[in-house]
């Protein structure tokens, strides 16, 4: 998946769990302080990507460095998809 | 009188009727992503779930088949109901006064114990020893029962916690029986948690970020009061609440995963006060309990007391 997909997945994935239309998301976007997303809206945001990408996160392993920005999030999602294909 | 406080049967009960969370999600209004974090994250999967069963078809199985180990011409002196919800049926009917009458136990004490919310039913056994001490005929019993319905989707759902089941438990508690025997009981209330249920956002992340710590912390002062060492423990019988809350527990421990019994988070999801007693039934009908190994039961009940009961199993003759 090419990662203009990977972001566009995640627009949805946040319009479904903030509860409004998010569109325009550029990698330098911080989703705890541009987004106010918090530690709980985070997981459901990776619930929502899982369904979208085909990716399955680990709960065990997971690094929040890795949901600072749409940036980072978008290199999470492909490096997961990429240990999927594996 | 002296004498250690025994638990002389442990018994519990489940609805047949078993659900997917998935099942209660649009009652609960969780969405597709919430249900998913419960589920993937939390490892919630199913739970018993029965609004067809009323309060007392679920409390009393139980406490009948516990009370069938009450020997020969003992009587029972209290019956302690131990529940979460304060108000579980209409204010002209005392469920507790009921439970003992449908019992046949006219000359028990019979009362409620709610303020510790899911950690109750390890203060009433707690209270039951004590008063047996204190003021009850030599070789008297009391007998702790649990047992609560989801009866409404506001306590079914805990946001970001659980997802309530339905359940009930009893415990036939004397002294110095054979049974098994309660070698310490720790319990810390945090008080600015009071709100439970009604928490702000801002105290429900305060709770999460001391939870583990705190729960850490009462298990091994527990085991600490029983006289024993952490690694003497065979295994903690926890409440279901999550399994995120019980790894974050257990790695603030340091200690062995493959020592918590977790398995029927999954299966059964919290049943408010009776959880441990569950899960050392299902532990005792697989046959893991072990004769003269220490157990520490665990819960914590919102508003907010973190509690820890350290026994030594003794195996006997159902």
């Amino acid at each position: 998946m090419e990662r203009a997909s990977v972001l566009s997945a995640i627009e949805q994935a946040l319009t479904e769990v903030l509860e409004r239309p998010v569109t325009g998301l550029t990698d330098d976007i911080r989703l705890f302080e541009d987004l106010h997303l918090d530690s709980t809206s985070i997981l459901e945001l990776l619930m929502a990507l899982e369904d979208a990408v085909g990716i399955s996160v680990d709960p065990e392993d997971l690094d929040m460095e890795d949901f600072r920005s749409v940036g980072s999030l978008t290199g999470y999602v492909l490096s997961q998809q990429a240990t999927s294909e594996v | 009188m002296n004498g250690a406080t025994t638990l002389e049967r442990i018994e519990s009960f489940l609805p047949e009727r078993s659900v997917r969370i998935d099942d209660v999600a649009e009652s609960l209004g969780l969405r597709r992503a919430e249900v998913g974090v419960f589920r993937k994250i939390y490892g919630l999967d199913r739970l018993r779930f029965d609004p067809g069963t009323g309060l007392f078809d679920l409390v009393l199985p139980a406490a009948r088949q516990a009370l069938k180990a009450l020997p020969e011409g003992r009587r029972i002196a209290y019956v302690i109901y131990a529940h979460t919800m304060q108000t579980l049926t209409p204010p002209h009917i005392d469920a507790a006064q009921v439970i003992r009458e449908d019992l046949g136990l006219p000359d028990a004490e019979a009362f409620a114990l709610t303020q510790q919310a899911c950690v109750s039913s390890l203060g009433a056994i707690d209270l039951a020893g004590e008063l047996l001490r204190a003021e009850a005929p030599e070789g008297a019993y009391a007998l702790m029962v649990t047992g609560e319905r989801a009866y409404s989707p506001k306590v079914q759902l805990i946001p970001n916690s659980a997802i309530m089941a339905d359940a009930a438990a009893a415990c036939l508690v004397t002294l110095d029986g054979p049974g098994d025997r309660v070698r310490s009981h720790v319990t810390r209330t945090l008080g600015e948690f009071a709100a439970g249920l009604d928490m702000t956002k801002e105290q429900t992340q305060g709770f999460g970020r001391v939870y583990g710590t705190v729960l850490g912390e009462v298990i091994h002062r527990a085991v600490r009061e029983a006289g024993l060492r952490f690694d003497e423990i065979d295994l903690v019988i926890p409440h279901n609440v999550n399994l995120v809350s019980w790894r974050q527990t257990i790695k603030d421990m340091g200690a062995d995963p493959a020592r918590f019994f977790l398995d029927n988070v999954a299966h059964y999801s919290h049943t408010y006060a009776s959880d441990v007693f569950v899960n050392y039934t299902t532990l005792r009908e697989r046959e893991r309990l072990v004769d003269g190994r220490h157990y520490v039961l665990v819960s914590v009940g919102l508003g907010a007391t973190f509690g820890a009961m350290v026994i030594t199993h003794r195996r006997r003759s159902a």
